[in-house]
């Protein structure tokens, strides 16, 4: 019987259910698209912070700079406690050499780095690692080098050499000299545009200086520093040391990879770690309260088109009532036909707010979301719960009005 | 009674014979606009607000003398100087940023060596206030200086030559000898660590460079491909010197505050269209119900057109009104949102009360003609039975 009434309450008024489902599909699917989006984003405008360069510097401890870091140690930065926080670094080894091109002689700095170096170290994933991940902002005309005598030069330098992508350039060094391909002119308004960039091994036999390394620059995920991170670690107590060390402040990821480079030490680059963090928690607590302003837009949208669909049925209800059902009979039949839609509401708006987070997510940070498991009960049970909270007043009115006035009209 | 007064009648007639349902239509109508409102307001001052965060990450051009070469000792590493020095005349410099009409922020810098004790140290000549908000990031110890003779020593360089604030040191200029006293220690992980810095002007008289300046950096407030712009406008102004886009602060906040605004344009888009189709759901279950109303006025001789007007006004009028309530709540939720993140206000923008109003009239209408087109299909005789 039950069965029946709701069949035919489906049936007979397909443009009501229709404009109810449609804006129970839409409720769930902005609060599906918004919550998980909303677990992501500070994650990924981190990511899109850090195209703002590296914010870790790591240098020899000898405080007169002649000392050298030694590679072998590069791979353990990627083995440390902050590992996963660490997006990306980039040795460097420099040297003053005398460039000659075609007959011009000019001074500048011969540097060795990593441009794109796939790193594996056994029991971490494979990762790629050099200039090209941390520093997007290099503008290099031609390519980047790949082969052990390729180089790329910075442009001002170029300009001076009168050298373009596709010359040769000799470097002389104290110790030796090495021909140098170039293939690529880099361009970034800064001091790399005095430089001839060359692979690191390159330069280090050029040098003589073989397994050194004079700076890392290491580009890592950090929380925004609050007055807690700000304190000197040195005058914290064995719990504040653990603390702070388990945070991932820009200075406790420094210290963690200072202690796996043999005699150096590591300092943020505050012009860019102090203004990443104050940046990130704007853009997230305005993210925060737009996802709370949607979710309860959305929910004031749908229990009020139910409210008003369960308003206008008043005169069925009192039917029912003339008929003689008692209070749960109706009860059932209106809950149960609200609890229906809003399942199968709740179910396709969840399917379309996961396209539309993923649609969002690809535009604006080119990449996928995963959305998290606890959001598809989550969709559902909170479409159930606001349709439900929608319809149960109107209900307890209807319920309690008099047949005979209502069916007297 | 003439025919408009009529139609007025009934219309409010109608939407107070019925006030639970006008007071819903009107809730949701309203929510709509203010939604539209709030992140209307939120976006636009989004752009603003986030371009003023960026600048944190400092200057975005700078000047250099042509002939000079960018020190290739920067970040920390003690080459010295590679190439002569070349200097710019402060005047000069100046007088070309007025010329341009540039909006910037500017902080001149002159780099000399001064002999201390047994050793040459870099120098820094520049403006205190000027460092303080083009270089937020400074991390100072101590004090900034506030009178003349006072310096800033780079963290690693007081290490080195163990000094910290309070101490006075003698340093030795080209023209003349002075005295000085360490106010602050400054660490900011780049090459200030290595540096001392002193007043221009005290600088400039001490190593008899008066007037000139080796670097200048500006912080040009500019969206889009304007800063491009004003570089070559600058450089036509300037030419013994080089200008430069810094590329790192410049192009990467370019392309995070084209991100911002699409993202905040996507998501505007998605709870509008979402709740506006909801809001016009809720309007067009409303009139649905209604056309047993509808088939009397046919019955009684009213024209479609008429029939149409009647429930337009109704619409238009709960459109207005809530657009109106709309605007207002929407602008206090602007006004929270961008209070708590930003800690400035809102803009005031008048016009989006014209956004408010069309979200809340288009939906209003659009909620109420659809169904009654499929109501005329009917016959009045069965719409007025009800079925």
């Amino acid at each position: 019987m039950l069965f029946r009434i709701l069949k035919n309450s489906f049936l007979k008024r397909p443009k009501a259910i229709f404009l109810i489902f449609l804006s129970i599909v839409m409720g769930s699917a902005v609060a599906t698209a918004f919550l998980g989006i909303a677990g992501e984003i500070s994650h990924k405008m981190a990511l899109e912070l850090r195209s703002y360069g590296a914010n870790i510097l790591i240098e020899p401890s000898a405080a007169e700079g002649g000392g050298f870091l030694r590679d072998e140690d590069l791979p353990k930065i990627k083995t440390v406690f902050w590992k996963y926080n660490i997006t990306g670094f980039t040795p460097y080894l420099f040297g003053i050499a005398e460039f000659s091109a075609g007959g011009r002689k000019e001074r500048g700095v011969v540097s060795g780095t990593w441009f794109t170096k796939q790193l594996e170290i056994p029991g971490e994933d494979v990762s790629i690692l050099g200039i090209k991940g941390i520093a997007p902002w290099w503008e290099v005309q031609g390519r980047w080098p790949e082969d052990a005598d390729e180089a790329m030069i910075g442009a001002a330098l170029a300009k001076r050499l009168h050298i373009a992508p596709g010359g040769e350039v000799t470097a002389h060094v104290r110790v030796g000299m090495q021909k140098f391909r170039i293939v690529g002119v880099v361009t970034t308004g800064g001091y790399e545009e005095e430089q001839l960039f060359a692979p690191l091994v390159t330069v280090q036999s050029l040098l003589q200086q073989q397994g050194k390394v004079s700076r890392v620059q290491v580009s890592a995920l950090t929380v925004p520093m609050d007055d807690f991170g700000k304190k000197d670690p040195a005058t914290m107590t064995k719990e504040e040391y653990e603390k702070w060390y388990c945070t991932a402040y820009v200075t406790s990821v420094a210290k963690n990879v200072e202690e796996v480079m043999a005699g150096s030490r590591a300092k943020p680059i505050w012009q860019i770690a102090s203004a990443e963090g104050a940046l990130l928690k704007k853009l997230n607590s305005v993210m925060l309260l737009l996802t709370i302003l949607a979710l309860g837009a959305s929910a004031t949208a749908v229990s009020t088109s139910l409210m008003a669909s369960m308003a206008e049925r008043s005169p069925e209800i009192a039917l029912m009532k003339a008929v003689g059902a008692d209070r749960f009979q109706i009860s059932a039949i209106f809950i149960g036909e609200t609890l229906i839609i809003s399942l199968a509401g709740g179910v396709v708006g969840y399917l379309l707010g996961n396209q539309l987070a993923e649609i969002i997510s690809r535009t604006v940070f080119n990449s996928t979301i995963a959305s998290p498991l606890w959001l598809f009960p989550t969709a559902i049970i909170s479409a159930l719960v606001v349709s439900i909270a929608g319809s149960i007043t109107p209900l307890r009115r209807a319920l309690l009005i008099e047949p005979v006035t209502v069916l007297k009209g | 009674m003439n025919r408009r007064r009529w139609l007025l009648h009934i219309i409010l007639r109608a939407l107070a014979h019925r006030r639970g349902r006008t007071i819903l239509l009107l809730a949701v109508l309203a929510m709509a606009s203010s939604l539209a409102t709030a992140l209307g307001i939120v976006s636009s001052s989004m752009e603003k607000r986030v371009a003023e965060e960026v600048r944190k990450y400092g200057a975005n051009l700078i000047v250099l003398p042509a002939l000079a070469r960018l020190d290739v000792g920067s970040g920390g590493l003690n080459f010295g100087v590679v190439s002569e020095p070349a200097y710019l005349l402060q005047r000069q410099v100046e007088s070309a940023l007025e010329q341009s009409g540039l909006k910037a922020e500017r902080s001149f810098h002159l780099t000399g060596a001064l002999h201390y004790k047994d050793a040459d140290l870099m120098v820094e000549g520049v403006n205190f206030s000027d460092i303080r908000r083009l270089f937020p990031w400074w991390q100072l110890k101590g004090n900034w200086p506030t009178a003349s003779g006072e310096i800033v020593v780079g963290n690693d360089l007081a290490t080195q030559m163990k000094l910290k604030p309070g101490d006075t040191m003698e340093l030795v200029g080209k023209a003349q000898k002075m005295r000085l006293r360490v106010s602050g220690t400054v660490s900011s992980g780049g090459e200030e660590d290595g540096l001392l810095f002193l007043a221009l002007p005290e600088l400039q008289q001490a190593i008899g460079l008066e007037g000139q300046i080796s670097l200048v950096r500006l912080m040009v407030t500019a969206g889009g491909d304007s800063l491009k712009k004003s570089a070559s406008a600058l450089q036509l102004l300037l030419p013994a010197a080089k200008v430069s886009e810094v590329r790192q602060t410049a192009r990467t906040s370019e392309g995070l505050l084209a991100k911002v605004k699409l993202l905040m344009l996507m998501v505007t888009a998605v709870v509008l269209i979402s709740a506006g189709s909801s809001v016009a759901g809720t309007m067009s279950t409303t009139v649905l119900e209604r056309s047993k109303e509808i088939g009397l006025m046919k019955a009684v001789g009213g024209t479609r057109w008429e029939v149409m007007l009647i429930f337009c006004g109704e619409a238009a009028m709960l459109g207005i009104v809530g657009g109106v309530a709309g605007y207002i709540f929407g602008v206090v939720v602007a006004q929270f949102i961008t209070k708590t993140v930003f800690s400035a206000s809102a803009e005031f923008i008048p016009w989006f009360v014209f956004v408010s109003l069309g979200v809340s009239l288009f939906l209003a209408l659009l909620g109420s003609i659809g169904p009654m087109i499929s109501v005329f299909k009917l016959d009045p005789v069965r719409s007025l039975r009800g079925e």
